[in-house]
Parts: structure tokens; C-alpha cells; sequence
């Protein structure tokens, strides 16, 4: 596990609006299609996948149905709400702008100060 | 939050599916994965097992989904609730004592709250009827407290005031109505054209009387209440225009009224203008209300009630200076005074019902104690389990909410059953007769008090948490742990705690005893007063003989004839005529001028009951004679002027003479020598209003032809019971005139016991809280005793064992409710006292102290208190040594 990387609060709604908002997931889906959007980087405690998945129903940010799954099980399939768009929309500006910050201060090098 | 809260309330109506899909998701999470190990070349045992330690713990998970959504609080609160009612269960004795304790409490407060609501803090059904006023005069010093207004006033007062926007009379009657052959009597009120105007509620089909409509010619209108229209006229929306006879005089219909419409405590169902004549409205006849019209207005928005007041008052000093009366009303002290309408209608019971409710308050406390100290006798009991359980981690605030949760729940169910008692106690007052207080048809058990008392009860349950919850939490968790048996060392805060309960609820129980005593006392000492004349064996009922079809002459012959008819009807002895038989509630005052008297300076011309009679009248109702003779019914056939006072009046204007062959005029002026009246005889003074009468106003009776008035009653003097005889009263008026019937028919005896109803219901009432009060007392005094008892039994053991006497043990629990007996009524003197001086309002000859009734409640306090005491104290001194102490 040397090559995944620690979550940061507040991060995984985040990545769960992303992962939804390319096409309907049940939750195992959710959990695999974040390993493959970060390209296997990121690992998520499925303990705590539920539970925020949960809350996001709640706040209305997702929306779930119970639907087939490949394998033809009744699965929970969660999908972005108009909310969760707008959700969505706004934590990555708001993210690119703290990684760009953050990625501009620690590149700073001595000459620059 | 709006979204959150849909999203909650959507889970927790389906509770179940959200648990099933939680479950069907989550396990659909680790087959999926096991398969993908499978997949990857995993054995299918292993998989399963490497993915359920991967999730970890699904139980955990669960209750994070959970949290997530808000139903945690809901399902601690289910398992609190759960706990309550386990708790409960486990203890029927107590949890039976408290729904009891808390339903009667509860539902009697209840009960003489929907009285004071619907008399004294619900508005009239008027807009803004907080503006509504009444007027009156008063001549104080004349012995007139009341005398309503009279015509002039009325016309001489509207649109003179300016802080009034309008301002109207009315007067209550009964009148005569329906085609001849099935006529009824119904109850009527004659208002001038302003009335509706003023209480800002008027007919809502057709319209309201008008000016021209006020003379006794043109008044032949009327306007309906929705009861009557709906009764009689089927509805019939075409209403307007039809006929309706009334006293035989057909009117035009003109309006109907709502279905909310209701004067104060009014019944009247037909409403007429109040007509007049030109000569009724002068200056002479200023002073001449005679309590029959009565007074309304309407505030302006922006004045105030001083503000009409003094307005008033500053032209009654205008016209005071030409008014041919002027010295007589100022030595009689005459003003007008303008009062709250509602505050004036409802003011004699207004202390009463206020007492009553300070009485229902007081009971609620005592329960209220009595169930604190139940509650901390039961926490005492669970120390142990609650030390375990905090020191296993169960928070403060858990330990908190769950005491809330249980008292709430407690007092819930009590409020509840609270609810059923108050039903039953509005209908008890009913037949206490509450319907009969000025606005007690308002009474009504409805949404509004059953919300008011749901919500007492939760407060209830929250406050008696608070010294249980402070209880739980005080404690050291080591020193409850250590303790081996229940009885260790608690400190002394709770023991005090439940001490000064118990003797604050003595003397509540005390002060109840006592307040209850003195309405009692009050009581007997009203009926120990003698009406004035024989009211045994005494049927009266009131007979009204329309103006239009009966002149003086014909009413004269028609009353000769109905006395003549009574006397001979079975067991009759003597029958009589009179406008108003003592305790009737119609009886008014009016001036006198005896020939030869002086008024002193500071003297005013008094107001005195003024009778016409007919027939054996004194007889018949069983007066006694002083001097001279009764008037009989050859005086009634003679046209001569000749009249009988009472020995009140007679002592006031001839104290050192004999009243025999004075003679007075009817009227507060001297008259000619032809119109004046000769004493013939003096009778008994006589209680006309009410056995609480107290100053004795003097009466005069006159030959009735002298005295016509639309209505009379008649009095019967029987020697069967006297209801026996109503059937054939009635069938002889009904022989002289079928149209003709005969309202409130009762006995004498039936009238005094209806004019004490104020005060024996109130007594009833006071007793049955203060029986209550005592019960609960006992209960509480046991409870505390016995729990001191079973918690010292190890010590009692111990000092049995080492010698003391049963009889020192038993003393030693004696002592102690001695103590608290000492202490609670020490209180409840200083409280009785306090609520003695409260009282003075509604008390009859009864002062504050009373040394009688607080020797009795001491006694009947003491007796209750002691055999509280005796079981538990018993029980102590029966303690056996060898058991005490090889328990635990």
C-alpha cells in the first residue's frame, strides 16, 4: 500500500460527487471507479464509504434507486442530484485553487522570497 | 434544513425499508468484492473472509449510516422510552399512585380552569369587545348601589361623550309570542337602534332598528336571533317582511341575527326596539331608571376608560345645576360610573372562581411534591445500577434524558387521564350548576384546554426530573459502588430535600383545610338566617299579561279571578299577588316621601323595596304581623289608599312612634293629601334579595291596583308538598286564558337553596380539594416514613440487637412525623391566615381566624398525619434483629 496516498477530510464527498457525476454507481462502484480515476492512488476505508454516502443522500446531493447490476443483483445505484452538480462545481474550483496556492507556495525557492 | 428534515421524516415513517436496504446494500458490497477476489484467483472461503475484515465492522458502519441521517437521537430515545415504560411496569404501586395523583390534579385544575377561561379570560364574541363599557348610576348613600340608566340619560348622553363612539340601552324581558293558541313565552330584549352598532354585530339578513322605530306607535318591528329564526321560520331565507305577534301585538320582521350572536349571558331570541315616549325622556325622569335599562358604549380606539369617565362625570355637573332633583341625588352621593363590560358582568364570581383556582393550584402542588419525593424514594433504590452503569460510560447527559424521558413520560400519561377527570369535573360543575353563572354556558371542555393541560404535564415532567436528575448525578461514583447494601450513608440534602416536601405539603393540605372550612362556615352561617317569613309549603310562579289585550281593569278582575281559583284548588290555604316575591332576582328599589320627615343634613331620600299585593298575599307566604293588620283581599276591591310597611321601614321614620296612621306618598315628591297612603300595618322585615343582605333597606306594599306592573307572581300557601301543586296553578291561568302561561315556577324553598348555589358550590368544591389534599398527604407522610424505615433497618437491627425496645424504635418514627406535623402546620397557620384575609370577599360573617375551624383542620391534619405514620413505625419496631442483619 506503500504507493496510495491518505485521504484528507472532507476530500472523499468530493471524489463520491466526481465518481457519481460520470454515471450512475452502487457503492462497491463508487469505490472502484475512485481507485480508477486516481489511477489506483487513492484507497478509501469501505467503512467509511457508506456513511458518506449516506449523508450525501441526506443533504440531497445524490440521489439513490435500487436498479440491476451487471451481474443482475438488485443494487443501490446512487446519481447526482442538481445540487450535487452545483456541489460538485464549486469544491473543485475551490480545490484547484487551494492546490494551485498550496503548489505555488511550496515550489517557492530561496531567490524568489 | 427543510430538505433534511423531509429526508428524516421519510426514513422514520419507513423505518424497516431503510434497515432492509441498508443491509441488502451493504452485504451486496462484500459479495461483489469477494467475487472480484474470486476473480483474481482467490478460494471462495477466503475471499468472503478477506472481505468482511477488509470493511471492517459492519454492525459500525451501520450505525454510521445511521447517525448520519439523524436517527440515532430517535433510537436512543426508543430505548430510553423502552427503559421508561419497563421501569414502570416493574413498579405498579408507584406508577398506579402517580397517574392517579397526577389525574385528578391535573383534571381538577382543568376543570376550574374552563371555567375561569370561558368567564373571566375569553373575550365576548364582539370585535374588539376589550372596548366595550357599561354605565350605571349609583346613589351610594340613598342605599342604591345600582340603578342602570334611565332614558334621559341615554338620550341626553350619546354623542355628548366624545371618547364613546357609540352608545346604546337595552333591557332584558319576557314576552308573550305566537299565534294565538300556540303561543310561547320567550325570553326578549328591547335595545335602542345603536345597540348592534355598538357591539359591532348586527342582523346579517335584514337591518337594524331604526330611530324612527324608538316611539311606542311606529316600534311594531322585530328582529330574530338564529335559533329562534331557525326553530320557527325553518330558515326560511325570505324571512324578512313576515308577521310575528307578539304579547299579541303583531310585528314586522326585519332582521336576523348570526348564530354567534350572544349578549352576555342573555338567552333572548327575540330582540324589539326599545320604544318610549316623548314625556320618558325629560329632565323629571333623569333619575327614574329603576335598574331596568341598562347601559352599553364603545370606545373610541383611542380613549381611555378615565378619559369617558371623567367626561361623564363633567356633564352630570352640568346638568346637575338645573335639575329639579339636584339635592336629592347629590345627598344620595349619585354618580354614573363606566366599567369594563365582561369585568362588570362577571365581577361577583370573579373572587370566587380566582380562590377556586388558587385552591386547584395548591392541590397540584402537593401532588406534585408528593411525586417528587416518590421519585427521589425510587432513584434512592437504583443508586447501585446507575453507579454501574456511569461507570461503564453512560454519560451525564445520558443520565439526564433518561430521567426526563421517564418523569415526562409519567406525567404525559397523567395529563392524559387528567383530560378524562377535567370531562367529568366540567360536567360535575354542571351539575354544581355552573351553567348558571353569568357566561357558564360558555363552559365547554374543548382543543384549547386539552393542549393548555398536555402541555402543563410535560413542563410537570420536566421539572420533576430536575431533583431526581441532581440526585443521580451527586452522588461519588466509589462511595455508591462501595456501599454494600442500599441503606450505606446517603448525605443528608436528600433527606432534607424530602423533609421540608413533606412539610410544605402539610401545609398546603392545611391551608385548603382551612380556606375549605371557612367557605363551610360561611355557608352555614348564610343559611342559618332566616328569610324573614315562613318559606316552607310555598309554590310561586310569575304570570305576564300582555298590555295590549288586558287593561288595568281587566288585569285587576283576571287576578280576582286566578286567586279566587287557587284558593280552592286541594291543600291551598291562602294565595296571593305580588310584582316580585323575595329571592325572584327581579328586585328593584324606588323612593318614598314620608309625610312629616325631615331630611337631616348628610341625610338622602332612601331607596325601598316598593310591592303592590293582592289577595292574602301576607298570609299566604306566611308573614308576621308586628302591628295594625295585613292588607287582605278586601283591600284589593276597595279603591282606598292604605298600605302595609315592613318594621325596618318603620323603626327608620318613627322610631318613638307607632307607624299605625302615618302616611307617605309613593314617589320621592309630597304629593296631595287625596294621593297619600295610610300605614294600616307593619309586618316583619323580610330578605327580598338574598339571606346575605345586610342592611336592611325598609319595604312598603301597596293594594296592587295601586302598583300594575306587564307581570306579577302568584304565591300559594299549600299543606300538600308544594310541586304537587304546579300541574293545577297552571290549569287554572290556563282556564282563565289558554294564551296565558306560567313561568319559573318553583317553591320557596327551592328559590333560597338556588340563591346559595354561588356559595355551596364553591364550599362543595373547596371540600372535595381538601379531601383530595389530605389523601395525598397521608400518601406522602407514608412514603417518606417508610422509606426512612427501610433504610435504617440495619441500624435497627444493630440497636435491637444491642437492647433497644421495640416501643423506643417505634417512638423515635413517631417523633419524626410529630416533627414534620409541627413544622407543616406552623406553616399552614401562617398560610391559612394569609388565605383567610384572601377569602374576606367571599365569606359571610366569618372572619379571617377562625379558632374553631383551624382547632378542626389541626385536628383532622394530626389524625391523618399519624396514621400515615403508624404502619411504617410499626413495621420498624417489628424489625427482627437476626433478619436485618444477615441480609445483604
Amino acid at each position: 500500500m506503500g504507493k496510495t496516498a491518505e485521504l484528507l477530510p472532507g476530500t472523499l464527498d468530493m471524489l463520491i460527487l466526481k465518481a457519481v457525476s460520470l454515471k450512475p454507481l452502487h457503492g462497491y462502484g463508487v469505490l472502484l471507479r475512485i481507485r480508477q480515476i486516481s489511477k489506483d492512488a487513492l484507497e478509501i476505508p469501505q467503512g467509511s464509504l457508506y456513511p458518506a454516502l449516506y449523508r450525501l443522500e441526506h443533504d440531497d446531493l445524490i440521489a439513490a434507486e435500487w436498479g440491476q447490476s451487471e451481474n443482475n443483483r438488485r443494487a443501490k445505484y446512487y446519481r447526482l442530484t442538481a445540487a450535487g452538480r452545483r456541489r460538485l462545481r464549486d469544491e473543485t474550483a475551490g480545490w484547484n485553487r487551494l492546490a494551485s496556492a498550496i503548489a505555488a507556495a511550496l515550489n517557492t525557492t530561496s531567490e524568489e522570497v | 434544513m427543510f430538505k433534511r428534515l423531509r429526508s428524516l421524516f421519510r426514513v422514520l415513517t419507513r423505518r424497516r425499508d431503510f434497515e432492509d436496504g441498508m443491509t441488502e446494500e451493504l452485504r451486496f458490497h462484500i459479495e461483489q468484492y469477494a467475487d472480484d477476489l474470486v476473480q483474481s484467483g482467490m478460494s471462495p472461503e477466503k475471499a468472503a473472509r478477506q472481505a468482511r475484515m477488509e470493511f471492517g465492522s459492519l454492525e459500525s458502519a451501520k450505525g454510521d449510516c445511521r447517525e448520519e441521517r439523524g436517527l440515532h437521537l430517535f433510537d436512543e430515545f426508543r430505548r430510553e422510552l423502552s427503559y421508561a415504560v419497563r421501569l414502570l411496569r416493574k413498579t405498579p404501586g408507584f406508577t398506579a399512585t402517580a397517574l392517579l395523583t397526577l389525574a385528578v390534579c391535573l383534571g381538577a385544575n382543568l376543570t376550574i380552569f374552563a371555567v375561569i377561561d370561558s368567564v373571566l379570560l375569553r373575550p365576548l364574541p364582539f370585535p374588539d369587545s376589550n372596548r366595550l363599557m357599561t354605565i350605571f348610576n349609583t346613589y351610594p348613600k340613598a342605599g342604591v348601589e345600582r340603578d342602570g340608566s334611565s332614558l334621559t340619560n341615554y338620550y341626553e348622553r350619546r354623542g355628548h361623550i366624545p371618547a364613546f363612539t357609540s352608545l346604546a340601552i337595552y333591557s332584558y324581558g319576557t314576552e308573550i309570542i305566537g299565534e294565538p293558541g300556540s303561543t310561547e313565552r320567550e325570553q326578549t330584549m328591547r335595545v335602542s337602534p345603536d345597540f348592534f352598532t355598538t357591539l359591532g354585530l348586527g342582523p346579517v339578513i335584514g337591518r337594524t332598528f331604526t330611530e324612527e322605530e324608538t316611539t311606542s306607535q311606529t316600534d311594531h318591528v322585530a328582529i330574530l336571533s338564529d335559533a329562534f329564526w331557525r326553530q320557527r321560520y325553518n330558515a326560511d331565507p325570505n324571512v324578512i317582511g313576515k308577521q310575528i305577534r307578539v304579547n299579541s301585538v303583531p310585528r314586522t320582521v326585519i332582521g336576523v341575527l348570526p348564530p354567534a350572536f350572544r349578549f352576555l349571558s342573555s338567552d333572548a331570541r327575540v330582540f324589539l326596539p326599545l320604544a318610549s315616549r316623548p314625556e320618558d325622556r325629560t329632565p323629571l325622569r333623569r333619575h327614574s331608571g329603576g335598574n331596568v335599562i341598562q347601559m352599553i358604549a364603545r370606545l373610541k380606539p383611542d380613549a381611555t376608560l378615565q378619559q369617558a369617565q371623567s367626561q361623564l362625570d363633567a356633564q352630570n355637573a352640568a346638568l346637575e345645576v338645573d335639575d329639579p332633583q339636584a339635592k336629592m341625588i347629590a345627598d344620595a352621593g349619585f354618580r354614573s360610573l363606566v366599567v369594563s363590560l365582561q369585568a362588570d358582568h362577571v365581577a361577583a364570581i370573579r373572587p370566587t372562581l380566582l380562590l377556586l383556582q388558587a385552591g386547584a393550584i395548591a392541590l397540584l402542588l402537593i401532588g406534585a411534591v408528593n411525586l417528587v419525593n416518590l421519585l427521589l424514594v425510587r432513584a434512592s433504590g437504583r443508586v447501585k445500577e446507575l453507579a454501574v452503569r456511569q461507570a461503564l460510560g453512560a454519560s451525564r447527559g445520558y443520565v439526564v434524558s433518561e430521567v426526563v424521558v421517564e418523569t415526562t413520560l409519567l406525567t404525559l400519561a397523567g395529563g392524559l387521564l387528567g383530560l378524562a377527570v377535567g370531562y367529568g369535573g366540567i360536567h360535575l360543575l354542571r351539575v354544581l350548576g355552573a351553567d348558571r353563572l353569568p357566561l357558564g354556558s360558555r363552559i365547554a371542555f374543548d382543543m384549547r384546554l386539552a393542549l393548555v393541560s398536555l402541555v402543563t404535564a410535560v413542563i410537570m415532567g420536566i421539572v420533576f426530573a430536575a431533583p431526581v436528575a441532581w440526585f443521580n448525578l451527586r452522588r461519588h461514583l466509589g462511595n455508591a459502588l462501595q456501599s454494600e447494601s442500599r441503606g450505606g450513608t446517603s448525605g443528608r440534602a436528600p433527606q432534607f430535600l424530602r423533609h421540608s416536601f413533606v412539610v410544605s405539603q402539610i401545609a398546603l393540605a392545611f391551608m385548603l383545610l382551612a380556606g375549605a372550612g371557612l367557605l363551610g362556615l360561611s355557608l352555614q352561617r348564610v343559611m342559618a338566617v332566616s328569610p324573614g317569613f315562613q318559606s316552607d309549603h310555598i309554590l310561586t310562579g310569575q304570570i305576564l299579561l300582555p298590555w295590549a289585550d288586558y287593561s288595568d281593569v281587566a288585569r285587576l278582575a283576571f287576578i280576582e279571578k286566578l286567586l279566587d281559583n287557587v284558593s280552592h284548588l286541594p291543600g291551598v290555604l291562602s294565595a296571593g299577588v305580588v310584582n316580585n316575591v323575595p329571592f325572584s332576582g327581579h328586585n328593584g328599589k324606588s323612593a318614598a316621601n314620608v309625610a312629616g320627615h325631615v331630611l337631616r343634613p348628610g341625610e338622602s331620600a332612601r331607596g325601598h323595596y316598593s310591592y303592590g299585593v293582592a289577595g292574602d298575599y301576607f298570609r299566604a307566604m306566611g308573614f308576621s304581623l308586628r302591628a295594625g293588620r295585613f292588607l287582605t283581599v278586601d283591600d284589593s276591591r276597595r279603591s282606598e289608599r292604605v298600605c302595609v310597611v315592613d318594621e325596618d321601614f318603620a323603626r327608620y321614620y318613627w322610631p318613638n312612634a307607632s307607624a299605625i296612621g302615618q302616611r307617605l306618598w309613593d314617589g320621592s315628591e309630597a304629593g296631595k293629601d287625596a294621593e297619600a297612603f295610610t300605614v294600616v300595618g307593619v309586618v316583619g322585615g323580610v330578605k327580598q334579595a338574598g339571606l346575605t343582605e345586610d342592611e336592611a333597606q325598609g319595604a312598603i306594599y301597596y293594594p296592587y291596583a295601586f302598583r300594575i306592573d306587564a307581570s306579577f307572581f302568584v304565591g300559594a300557601r299549600t299543606s300538600l308538598p308544594p310541586e304537587s301543586l304546579g300541574l293545577g296553578l297552571q290549569k287554572v291561568v290556563r282556564q282563565i286564558d289558554p294564551d296565558i302561561p306560567v313561568n319559573d315556577l318553583r317553591s320557596m324553598e327551592t328559590r333560597i337553596a338556588d340563591s346559595l348555589v354561588a356559595r355551596r358550590s364553591p364550599a362543595l368544591l373547596a371540600g372535595l380539594f381538601s379531601c383530595i389534599a389530605l389523601l395525598l398527604t397521608a400518601v406522602g407522610t407514608y412514603g417518606v416514613l417508610s422509606y426512612a424505615v427501610a433504610r435504617r433497618r440495619r441500624e435497627i437491627g444493630l440497636r435491637m440487637a444491642l437492647g433497644a425496645q421495640p416501643g423506643q424504635i417505634r417512638s423515635q418514627f413517631f417523633y419524626l412525623s410529630l416533627r414534620l406535623l409541627a413544622g407543616g402546620t406552623a406553616l399552614g397557620f401562617i398560610g391559612a391566615w394569609l388565605t383567610g384575609q384572601a377569602m374576606q370577599a367571599v365569606l359571610f360573617h366569618v372572619p379571617a381566624l377562625n379558632l374553631a375551624i383551624l382547632a378542626g383542620a389541626m385536628c383532622v391534619m394530626g389524625l391523618v398525619s399519624l396514621a400515615a405514620c403508624l404502619l411504617p413505625s410499626h413495621r420498624a419496631a417489628r424489625i427482627s434483629p437476626m433478619d436485618a442483619l444477615a441480609e445483604e
